[in-house]
């Protein structure tokens, strides 16, 4: 008898204990300013991706940051890309996420999905500034009509090219033109080069050249329910235009391996390289000493008029949907995005800042200054964000680079190499 | 020791065993206390056992369970395992070429560069043999590679090795081979971790090396004066008397080879090398369980990984008894 | 099987200077051979050792053992570690984890043999044969639900994982070694301890303990070995570099997201990782090529 009540007992207090835990957790109004006290001492995780150069910026801005809210402490921690993604998922299935974390667009619907990631909507417009903020940007960072990140940078897709070795190969910078005039450019630079260099890559080895395409002709690659924007014709299709590149032009796939860890751009053994645009600083750096700078073009234009290109995060900032300070998180994000003194800390190390304010104090070196003008050369071709990437996204780009680096290699047909792919995205698809 | 123990020792032939105790139950009729004496034996036995126990139950039988369990499941860690059938083992062997690829290249590596390494091993264990003084310097030479070639390190240094006009190649190149390079060659990188492999090949040699330490010099010498040649006395004597430590070393080495992981994943900086050619299924099965989340798959293939290795060892114990021999039975 | 005749022993009794000479000439043969062919096994390691004073633009250019400019630069690279943390400690951690390996199996392994040895309890022969059985089982069955279990229990990215399995003697390995190791004991000690009233735990303490040390050695040695080598749990368990033991540590080095390649440096911190290995296995070499004839034969 007396058993029966210590268990009723321990149940109605475990319940209770439960029930205010649970109520504890509730905002009152976040869109009003500081209700949390701010003069609390809250400590706030923070997650990005990255190297020593970053983390150093980080720092630095953290101290910026505590100059104005010397009440919350901030403690970093970073990884490298891979890494910092098996650690986050770990976490996720753990239950604990960092308060902040740098974030990439491939995992977004992932973890808003999963309920993983804090809603900014309340957020937005009051702690979180939005006047800096263009409403395409805001909306890249939405899925299902909720805004679970907001976007530090952005970048654009871009054709850098190498001015030493063109200049070495006697020939002049691409002039823009059709994916087939990349091509003829690229063979031009190869046979000039009397085979100490090569034009470029196959380009049909990355998804986003064949994004921009299917863009061109008003597709998406793939849709906000999951479904591709093309079929396996159409891939068949794309691959096949890099046979003639495969063929002679473009660096052959053995020698891409044998540079690992470095890229072919990045080694001068190829003339231009499609990537996105905040890259360039990498590229410089590894290049050397002797590089000061690089050419930086549009991209090959598949139909004329048409607006296949987009700008991409190239990182967001989230927050954990288990944060135990959502206010001060979201302080520190609008401090990461927002003010001049992020803007000038990070200069274009994210990217070329989204927000109007940040990007306006970034001491913008040459490189970047020649980034901004970049995007706004090609205005007229920026078009809609694509919809978030479906979950699974980075598998499958993965796949397609490996199966692109088989397509050099020549040890795989085209035909096989759409069947691998299809199947593949059957796989992801239906998780 | 008397010889029968030491041929005891050797052979593991438990049929003689009983030579060895004193058999001093067998002196003792049934006693009062015997019962109780088992329990206390068993009460300490499993005390003993205990740490060994737990690890084994909680670790490998668990585990074991729950990941056969899993291969029949979709599990990507963020949600709670869905449950698919054979949809994973099916899809292993009709929709997945790259587990085909991964399997060819895994049993070319197993079937390959074991027998390799393990002629290396006895035909430097013979050479060892033939002299006693000298050869411990040698000995401790040929096995510090196995100590550290499944590290890191080494494989950081046989990727710069074997890099186009690096020492391998330059090499070659002095005596006039060209084999178009050999890391980002698809069709010399297998050969390049076969080599590495066989690199290993110390420790199976020390154990030939006892092996042939241990077979009595007079079967040589009847051998010899029978008029045997070196290559008959080799038949004749040497491998039969070695065909325990061979079996013990074919077993193992097989084994292991079906496990690389390590090598191959820093080689190819976690790629699974140029087009496939280092994406064994353990670095395979690695990059579908934790780098795309598909953890039931990953489990799948474990399994089947399991099956192949545990059928290779039942073969191999069931054959053993026409080819292996063991010193206790007389020729 | 033997002949009835016997090989004409016809050798004529002249030149014993000849025999004497032929042996010598075998032997000198013998030992030349033999100096290449560890030449060739060894040079990768020596490749590497002189490969630390290249500077690291010369590895493009200079594939050969020396050196055109030699230099120190490498090695004051690699102290300073990588992704801000110093090389001192991924070696910290390598060690910590090594110690606590060897501890843990030595004690985990030592009384699970006793059992297996020398304790007749039921059920023996079906555990002996699954220890047996684990000896064969690929590791990569286990890792995921292991993984699973750590993940639950929230021990992902602390040590536990990595030492907890060690104390429990996971590895079959060491329990065969020790127990083909005191097989090999006659039981005279034990019984007369028996008679003088002495349980189990006696006789394992006092006796067997003490008389297996030389298997206790290697296997100290083996554990402390394949720990320091181990890639895939530290690659699974340990997400901090703080945490990194140096095979995670020099897999950094390695990677392209730290910042381009140092080639000079990442040769570097692979041989400075290798050292205490190499150091071990000079000392301690007679145990270890012992230890594994040993299992080799008994098995």
């Amino acid at each position: 008898m007396f058993k029966k009540r210590l268990a009723a007992g321990t149940a109605l207090a475990t319940a209770a204990v439960l029930l205010l835990a649970g109520c504890s957790g509730q905002a009152a109004d976040p869109k009003a300013k500081a209700t949390f006290d701010p003069k609390e001492k809250v400590t706030l995780n923070l997650a990005f991706w990255g190297n020593d150069v970053r983390a150093d910026l980080y720092n630095q801005v953290i101290a910026e940051f505590n100059k104005k809210y010397p009440n919350i402490k901030v403690n970093s921690t970073f990884l490298g890309f891979p890494e910092f993604w098996e650690k986050r998922q770990t976490e996720a299935a753990g239950g604990g996420l960092p308060d902040v974390m740098q974030f990439d667009y491939s995992y977004l619907r992932q973890y808003s999905e999963n309920g993983l990631l804090l809603d900014l909507d309340p957020y937005i417009g009051g702690i979180i500034d939005k006047k800096p903020l263009a409403d395409n940007i805001l909306k890249i960072g939405v899925v299902d009509d909720k805004t679970y990140a907001i976007p530090t940078s952005t970048n654009a897709w871009g054709l850098f090219t190498n001015p030493k070795l063109l200049e070495t190969a006697g020939v002049s910078d691409f002039e823009g033109g059709s994916w087939s005039d990349y091509a003829d450019w690229m063979k031009s630079v190869t046979d000039a080069s009397g085979g100490a260099f090569y034009g470029g890559s196959d380009y049909t080895g990355r998804i986003q050249n064949f994004e921009i395409q299917l863009r061109s002709e008003g597709k998406n690659l793939f849709n906000e329910d999951g479904t591709a924007g093309f079929d396996e014709k159409r891939l068949a299709k794309f691959w096949n235009e890099g046979a003639a590149v495969r063929k002679g032009v473009g660096i052959p796939q053995q020698k891409v391996e044998e540079l690992t860890p470095l890229g072919a751009f990045d080694s001068a053994k190829t003339a231009s390289e499609l990537t996105w645009d905040n890259f360039g600083a990498g590229y410089l750096k590894n290049l050397g000493a002797d590089y000061t700078e690089l050419n930086l073009v549009a991209p090959p234009v598949t139909k004329k008029g048409t607006k296949d290109l987009y700008l991409k995060p190239s990182m967001l900032h989230a927050i954990s949907a288990k944060t135990k300070h959502p206010e001060a998180a979201a302080t520190l994000v609008n401090f990461l995005i927002n003010s001049p003194e992020s803007g000038k800390i990070f200069g274009t190390n994210r990217g070329l800042p989204a927000s109007s304010t940040a990007l306006a104090a970034a001491d913008l070196d040459p490189l970047s200054q020649q980034i901004k003008d970049y995007e706004t050369s090609i205005k007229d071709r920026l078009g809609d964000a694509p919809p978030v990437p479906i979950v699974g996204y980075g598998s499958l780009e993965e796949k397609f680079r490996v199966l692109g680096t088989e397509l050099n290699f020549g040890t795989i047909t085209v035909d096989d190499a759409v069947k691998q792919f299809f199947a593949e995205m059957d796989v992801v698809l239906n998780q | 020791m008397s010889t029968t123990a030491t041929r005891v020792i050797v052979t593991e032939d438990r049929s003689s065993a009983h030579l060895l105790r004193k058999s001093r139950r067998e002196v003792d009729p049934v006693r009062p206390g015997q019962r109780a004496r088992v329990r206390r034996e068993t009460a300490a036995g499993y005390a003993f056992l205990t740490p060994w126990l737990i690890g084994f139950l909680g670790l490998t039988l668990v585990p074991m369970v729950y990941s056969l369990y899993l291969s029949f499941t979709r599990y990507n860690i963020f949600a709670p395992p869905k449950w698919i059938g054979l949809d994973n083992y099916i899809r292993l062997f009709t929709k997945d070429p790259v587990f085909l690829q991964s399997s060819e290249i895994t049993l070319i590596y197993v079937f390959v560069g074991t027998p390799i390494t393990l002629a290396a091993a006895l035909g430097t264990a013979m050479l060892l043999n033939y002299r006693d003084k000298g050869s411990g310097f040698f000995r401790s030479a040929f096995y510090a590679p196995s100590l550290i070639g499944a590290s890191v390190s080494i494989a950081i240094v046989w990727r710069a090795m074997f890099a186009t006009d690096g020492p391998v190649d330059s090499g070659l190149q002095v005596f006039g081979i060209d084999l178009g390079g050999w890391i980002g060659n698809p069709s010399m990188v297998l050969p390049m971790m076969i080599l590495l492999h066989v690199w290993t090949f110390g420790s199976t040699m020390v154990i030939f090396l006892a092996g042939l330490k241990q077979i009595p010099k007079e079967l040589y010498e009847a051998a010899e004066m029978d008029g045997a040649g070196a290559w008959r006395r080799f038949r004749a004597v040497t491998i039969p008397m070695l065909s325990p430590v061979m079996f013990f070393n074919l077993l193992l080495g097989l084994i292991g080879a079906f496990q690389v992981f390590a090598s191959a994943y820093i080689i190819s900086n976690g790629s699974g090398g140029p087009a496939g050619m280092t994406n064994f299924i353990t670095v395979y099965l690695y990059k579908r369980g934790f780098s795309d989340g598909q953890m039931g798959y990953a489990a799948a293939m474990a399994w089947v990984l399991l099956i192949v290795v545990a059928l290779l060892a039942f073969i191999l114990f069931r054959t053993q008894k026409s080819w292996v021999h063991y010193a206790g039975d007389d020729k | 099987m033997t002949s009835t005749t016997i090989a004409g022993d016809a050798r004529p009794a002249v030149a014993p200077r000849r025999r004497i000479k032929r042996k010598t000439v075998q032997t000198v043969v013998w030992f030349i051979g033999l100096s290449i062919l560890t030449v060739i096994v060894l040079y990768p390691l020596l490749w590497l050792f002189l490969a630390t004073f290249k500077p690291n633009a010369e590895f493009g250019t200079n594939p050969g053992l020396f050196p055109n400019q030699p230099t120190v630069d490498n090695y004051g690279k690699v102290m300073e570690g990588i992704a801000g943390v110093p090389m001192w400690r991924f070696f910290l951690n390598s060690f910590i984890l090594a110690v606590s390996a060897v501890v843990g199996t030595v004690l985990s392994s030592a009384l699970a043999a006793y059992a297996f040895a020398r304790v007749q309890f039921k059920g023996l022969g079906i555990f002996f044969a699954a220890m047996i059985g684990t000896l064969l089982l690929p590791f990569h069955v286990v890792i995921i639900p292991q993984y699973i279990i750590f993940n639950k229990l929230g021990w992902v990215d602390t040590f536990i994982p990595l030492i907890l399995p060690k104390f429990l003697a996971t590895s079959a390995f060491f329990v065969f070694l020790i127990v083909q190791f005191i097989r090999q004991m006659p039981r005279d000690m034990d019984e007369a301890a028996r008679i003088d009233g002495a349980g189990h735990l006696r006789i394992f303490w006092s006796i067997i303990l003490p008389l297996i040390k030389p298997a206790l050695i290697t296997c100290a040695i083996f554990a402390f070995i394949w720990e320091w080598n181990d890639f895939l749990s530290p690659l699974l368990y340990l997400t901090s570099p703080e945490n990194y033991p140096l095979p995670i540590g020099l897999r950094l080095y390695n990677d392209a997201s730290s910042g381009g390649a140092d080639y000079g440096a990442t040769v570097t911190a692979s041989f400075v990782a290798l050292i205490p290995i190499l150091l071990f296995f000079i000392v301690f070499q007679r145990f270890l090529v012992d230890g594994v004839a040993t299992q080799g034969l008994k098995g």
